[in-house]
Order: structure tokens, then sequence, then C-alpha cells
């Protein structure tokens, strides 16, 4: 069974009285601890297609469905409710916290609202989780505009690990960040994955970094899905026009972090 | 600290501030130095100033002591253009943040309500308001309130309409954190400092407004006010000018300084925030 499954999305966006389709008709599922790769070149339509299966923008047409329930049709507090099984990293970690924010207060709000502990035991399950992914728990008392790029996005996936999400949505997630930088932040995802059984829609440009973590992909092209399929057939032998040039857009990436080829993933 | 120190390097921003500073000891020290009604007959009537030393600034047509009521109306000031300008920055900010934010319907009907406010002339509404109501401080504080929280509320509306676009606003979304909540805890916050450089001009205005309301009566008859002692002293315009000049020129210096003070601190904090 699927954890998530969109059918038919569509959002359509008029400009200067024309209708322009960002996302046309799209379909795809996602299972249990999978990481499902959603890539394109820009414009194409991928970060909204992430916004709309969070829910941060309403789809014109089609349905989401998540851990069995019709996503789209939540409203007030259950979705407010349901939002902690599917959470999202953003591209710049500097743009997703508010600017005057702690590091200890971005923690707080999701296990405050989500009354995951109460107010005596939050500092510690804060501690917890700044160690989950790698920094010091002292850091809790630093202003985010403090901490380097690579420490934000390591407290945005603390954040969005702290309510315990099946399906965490990575919209770029480390494009901004410098290339070992990054390649410690995808060797954390990984760990998360196997150890919490977590789900990735895993949105990106990049297929050097797809082909690595990524078990399938969905190449888009103008808001349509241009090909999909394993992440690693797909960009090793792409069909379709825009697939080729991407892959031949890529920069080579000789070394594979998912070492092990096939994933637990896809046995369920 | 260097945000101090570029402040005090800037002299319109000092002397704002020194003159502030001698409303704010007048207006402290107006009952210590001069206990008692300051509304009480303290010598001849309609002594001219520098002519007896403990009556400095002579007196008025009743022999009330002027550098007394200068003090005391220095309080009534101060009060009124501090709390009707943080009544109106206080309501604008929350209305102008809950219209951007909410959007739709909602932004409509506020809006709408603002732009009523908004054709009617302030002063008269405040006018109005006070002639209905009944002349009392708190009800002059509300008047000028009402008739200025209209900017603000603009203001905070447009950098609301900004920031709710940013991505940690989604974020907020997405750990399912309240609409309420994401308005008034993350966008708000945010939102202030072009609202709040506002505030210099909002408070020289709600105290020339008050003064203005004391001069046609409808100040509160319990206090000394500067506009009320402008008045008094009109009808011996022409035989004691001074009785309306002294409170005139408080009342201009007053304005000066809150004006100078604020403009040195938007500059100061405008600065900061382009450095960094």
């Amino acid at each position: 069974m699927s954890l998530l499954t969109a059918s038919n999305l569509t959002k359509r966006y008029s400009r200067g009285g024309k209708t322009v389709a960002a996302v046309d008709d799209v379909s795809f599922a996602i299972a249990p601890g999978e990481t499902l790769a959603l890539a394109g070149p820009s414009g194409s339509g991928k970060s909204t297609v992430a916004r709309l299966v969070l829910r941060l923008i309403e789809p014109d047409g089609g349905g989401i469905v998540f851990e069995g329930d019709d996503f789209l049709a939540l409203g007030g507090t259950a979705l407010r409710t349901r939002r902690a099984r599917l959470q999202m990293v953003f591209q710049d970690p500097l743009a997703a916290f508010n600017p005057r924010a702690t590091v200890a207060r971005v923690l707080d709000d999701p296990l405050r609202i989500h009354g995951i502990a109460p107010r005596t035991e939050r500092p510690r399950r804060i501690a917890q989780l700044l160690e989950r992914v790698g920094l010091a728990a002292a850091l809790a008392q630093r202003a985010i505009h403090e901490i380097s790029g690579g420490q934000r996005q390591r407290v945005a996936i603390a954040r969005a690990i702290a309510t315990k999400p099946s399906l965490i949505v990575l919209d770029e997630a480390v494009s901004a960040l410098d290339v070992s930088v990054r390649g410690q932040i995808l060797e954390l995802l990984l760990d998360l994955q196997r150890e919490q059984k977590i789900a990735y829609l895993f949105i990106s440009h990049d297929l050097g970094v797809v082909r690595a973590i990524a078990h399938r992909i969905v190449l888009l092209d103008a808001g349509r899905i241009a090909e999909s399929g394993d992440a690693r057939a797909v960009i090793d032998a792409p069909r379709s026009a825009i697939g080729k040039a991407l892959v031949a857009a890529a920069p080579r990436l000789d070394r594979n972090i998912r070492q092990d080829g096939s994933s637990t993933a896809r046995q369920s | 600290m260097s945000g101090l120190r570029r402040f005090l390097h800037t002299p319109e921003a000092v002397a704002g501030v020194v003159i502030l500073a001698a409303l704010f000891a007048m207006a402290l020290s107006a009952s210590l130095l001069f206990p008692g009604d300051p509304q009480s007959i303290a010598g001849p009537a309609l002594l001219p100033p520098f002519q007896d030393w403990s009556l400095p600034l002579g007196t008025d047509r009743l022999g009330r002591n002027v550098l007394a009521e200068l003090f005391h109306g220095a309080r009534t000031s101060l009060a009124v253009g501090l709390a009707a300008a943080a009544a109106a920055l206080a309501v604008g900010a929350v209305i102008g943040t809950l219209a951007g934010f909410a959007g739709g319907l909602i932004d409509e009907v506020l809006m709408r309500i603002t732009d009523a406010f908004q054709t009617v002339p302030g002063f008269l509404l405040a006018l109005a308001f006070v002639s209905v109501v009944g002349p009392s401080l708190g009800v002059v504080v509300v008047a000028i309130a009402l008739s200025t929280w209209t900017g603000p509320a603009r203001v905070a509306r447009a950098e609301v309409l900004s920031i709710r676009e940013r991505d940690y606003v989604a974020g907020a979304r997405v750990i399912g954190m309240h609409p309420l909540a994401i308005a008034f805890r993350e966008v708000l916050p945010n939102a202030l400092p072009p609202v709040l450089a506002l505030s210099s001009v909002i408070v020289a205005a709600a105290i020339l407004t008050e003064a203005a309301l004391s001069f046609l009566g409808l100040g509160d008859p319990n206090r000394v006010t500067w506009g009320g002692m402008i008045a008094e002293g009109r009808t011996v315009l022409r035989t004691a000018p001074f009785l309306s000049i002294v409170p005139g020129i408080a009342l201009v210096l007053t304005v000066l300084g809150v004006y100078l003070a604020g403009e040195g601190i938007v500059e100061t904090t405008a600065v900061k925030r382009g450095l960094s």
C-alpha cells in the first residue's frame, strides 16, 4: 500500500488573461520508507507539486490520499493535526526560519503544537533532536542567523523529524549547501530513513544527487510527467527528450552514497 | 553600542533627546516642584514674566502660576501623546496584520473600514467623538487614536503582504501552527519596524491634536493643558501675549523634540539594518 498517492494533480495560474498550467495531470505514489525524486528543469512545476502535496496551495483538480485518508478533504484542526505526519525542508535554510527565532524556539514549536512533550520535558527533547542531527545541544540558545548554513539545514531537519513524520518533502533541500556539507546532509537523511522508515519526496534538479539517494524518479517538464521509473534506470538511459537533456547537462557523480543498490523500502 | 554612538553623533537626534528629556523631567517633577493644585491662585493677576522670582513666568488672568501650569501641562501632553500613539499603533498593527494575512473578504472588509476612517478628517472625528462622549483624559486618548490608527494599519498590511509569502510562514503552516498564532507570532513582529517608524509623527500629531481639542474647550477640564492655557490667554492676547506665547513655545519645542528624536532613531536603526 502506498503512503501517499497523488492522482491527476492540476494547478493553473492565470497570467495576463491567459491560463497557464503550472502542474498538469501529475500522478505518482510514494511507498513507506521510499525516496521518490521529482526532477526537472527550472519552471517545470517541481516546487508547485511540493506545495500542493503539503497543501500550502490548493490544487484545481486531482486528489491526494495520505495514510489512507483523502488529504484534500481535511480542514482546520484535523488538517493541522495531520500535518505532524507530513513535513517539509526548504531550499534556503535562512528564509525557512523566522529571522527573530532561536534554535530552541524553532524546535519547541512543533513539540508544543502537537503536544509531543510537556513544557518541562521539552528542553531535553530539543537537545535530543539536535544531537540526532549531529549538532551540539548547546546550539539551542543561539539565534538562527548566528549559525552556519549547514547547521541551519540540520536544524530544519531536526524540526521536520520532531513530530515523527512518515513523509518529508525535501524541496531542493541540499541545493543551497556547499558540496562538502551536502554530502553530510544526504548521509544524515539516509540514516534517518533507515532508522525511522521515513519516506522522502526529494525535489531536485541535480541528477547526480538524485541517482545517489532516490529509489524512483518522476521527471517533470512544463508541468507534465515526461518520464518515470527506477531512478538509476531512468538516469542511466533516459528515454524522454528532457531526460536526455538533463542527463547531458549534469556533472558526473561517480560515487554512490547508496551502496546497497536496492533498498528496504521496496519490499513494502 | 555602535548604534548608540552613531545616534549620539547626529546633532538633531541629540537635540531631540535633550528636549524630550527636559520634558520628561518637567512632567515627573511637576508635583514635587509645584505641589498642590496648579489651578489655584498664587498671586496677583496678569503678572508679567521675570518680575517676581517666586513666579518666574508670571501669572494668568486669574492669578495662577504660569510656570506651575506649564509643568503640569507637560504631563498631560506627554501622557496623551504617548498613550494615543501607543493605542493607534497597536490597533493599526493588529488590523493591518489581520487584513494582510487573512486576505479575501476579511481584508476587503477591514480595509474598507480603514478607508471610511481615513476619508473623515481626523480632527473632525476626534472633535465629534469628544463632544458626544464628554471630555476626559481617556476619551481624548481614544478620540485621537481613532483618527490616527489608519496610517499604521496600511503600513502594517503592506509589510504583511510581503512577509506572508516567505518560506518561514509556509514552514509555520507545515508544522501545524494555528493561523492566528502565525499572524501574531511569526508575521506581526517582523512587520513592526516600518510601523514603529511612524511613531514619532503620530506622537507629535497626537500632542498637537490634544492641544487643539483643549483650545476648543474639549480637553479634560480637571487638568491643565497647554492648549487650554493658550485658549485662556487668547482673551488677553493684546495686553498679556506671554500667556499664549509661553505654552505655544513649549508645544513647538515638544513636537520638534519628538520629531527629531524619532527621526534619529529611525535613521540609526535603518543604517544598522542596512549593514547587517
